[in-house]
């Protein structure tokens, strides 16, 4: 829409003392703006300001594994707790030594094996959590341990495969054993 | 003096202009700065965690495992993928077209075995979704993820790997992943998260 400004001329430089104009027309810019914050707003909707965002994860040194668990083991049997994620959400855990005395169970919720891992930290000088994910439980068990050790600032946590004396263990225990 | 026998309806006219021009500013901006997405290869729903960093947007590898465990890669960037599939071409003596160059880089991820690969690329990019993408193999005599996550790395030096697996997957097909990694020597990488809040429980 172009509008010939109806006021003359003459009358305007009067106005305006005398500065140069340009001719009297301007543009209905309402239309353009209509237009060009109807594709802002398009854009900012489309646009994903998602950028992926994962947890750092740092594994051994392969050949490393088998004499780190063992080390772990051998010595720090009083600073280690021992996670198993199984399936179905199930999680047991131990301190010390694979006995059914010390086996307990426990769950993925805050109250549930955060606060284990808080009290566990607190009254342990060095304290050393080994993760044993069953192969079947799933792989959000896996990370929600691996973050209550970020949530915990445990320093020393390992993962490693459940290992026989457990697995009879828990057969002792009368929980089902999953196959392998 | 002067007075107006008729007197005119004042209309208030506002500049437009400073405003178009900001208007189409800010346009332009977000034209740029939109990445489209680019349709994802499998829908992987990722696990939740409080802790979580920002990866980068380049430099960047990804294998995303889906429920089933079936593994498939995507590279970052078009100029990456290019020259991975080059090296992918020189070491296995497969000469790619140049429209398979360009079906690749504008590939978001994929996941076939080698043989099938060429099949994909020439496959119409509006067919693409009905390809059956079987993973790629990572056990039995060729662990073929093995092999791009090598071609990838001398590719790119400063890469950077993630796994981006399902929930849902269970451990022992993302285990699978990790060792191929692990026997690659590539020990630190990270696991693609959704944030959660502290106080939100276990639930998925």
């Amino acid at each position: 829409m172009l509008d010939i400004d109806e006021m003359p001329s003459s009358n305007r430089r009067r106005r305006l003392g005398g500065v140069k104009e340009k001719p009297g027309i301007t543009t209905d810019m309402n239309s353009m703006v209509d237009m060009a914050f109807l594709l802002l707003t398009f854009f900012m909707l489309s646009t994903t300001m998602y950028r992926p965002r994962g947890m750092e994860l740092v594994m051994p040194v392969p050949d490393d594994v088998q004499t780190r668990a063992q080390e772990v083991q051998a010595v720090k049997a009083s600073q280690a707790l021992t996670l198993m994620a199984l399936p179905d959400d199930r999680l047991y855990y131990y301190r010390g030594l694979p006995e059914a005395s010390a086996l307990r169970a426990s769950n993925y919720n805050p109250d549930g094996i955060r606060a284990v891992l808080k009290a566990f930290v607190g009254e342990t000088d060095k304290p050393v959590v080994l993760i044993k994910p069953h192969p079947d439980c799933s792989f959000q068990n896996l990370v929600t341990l691996l973050d209550e050790m970020n949530i915990n600032r445990i320093g020393r946590y390992a993962i490693d495969g459940i290992s026989q004396d457990e697995l009879t263990l828990l057969q002792q225990l009368g929980m089902p054993l999953p196959p392998q | 003096m002067r007075f107006n026998a008729v007197s005119r309806p004042k209309t208030p006219q506002i500049d437009m202009t400073p405003m178009v021009d900001m208007a189409f500013l800010l346009v332009t901006f977000f034209l740029l700065a939109t990445t489209f997405k680019t349709g994802e290869v499998v829908g992987v729903q990722m696990p939740r965690s409080v802790a979580g960093l920002n990866l980068p947007m380049t430099d960047l590898l990804t294998i995303s495992v889906d429920r089933e465990g079936r593994a498939y890669l995507s590279m970052a960037t078009p100029q990456a993928r290019r020259a991975w599939l080059q090296r992918h071409g020189q070491v296995n003596q497969v000469a790619y077209t140049e429209e398979e160059y360009r079906a690749f880089e504008m590939l978001s991820g994929f996941g076939v075995p080698m043989t099938q690969l060429r099949a994909l690329l020439q496959t119409p990019p509006e067919q693409r979704k009905r390809f059956r993408q079987p993973g790629i193999p990572i056990k039995g005599d060729k662990n073929e993820l093995a092999d791009w996550v090598v071609l990838a790395r001398v590719t790119i030096p400063r890469l950077r790997v993630a796994v981006k697996a399902d929930a849902y997957t269970p451990y022992k097909k993302v285990e699978d992943v990790i060792n191929t990694l692990t026997d690659l020597n590539v020990l630190r990488f990270t696991l693609i998260t959704q944030p959660k809040k502290m106080s939100d429980d276990a639930g998925y």
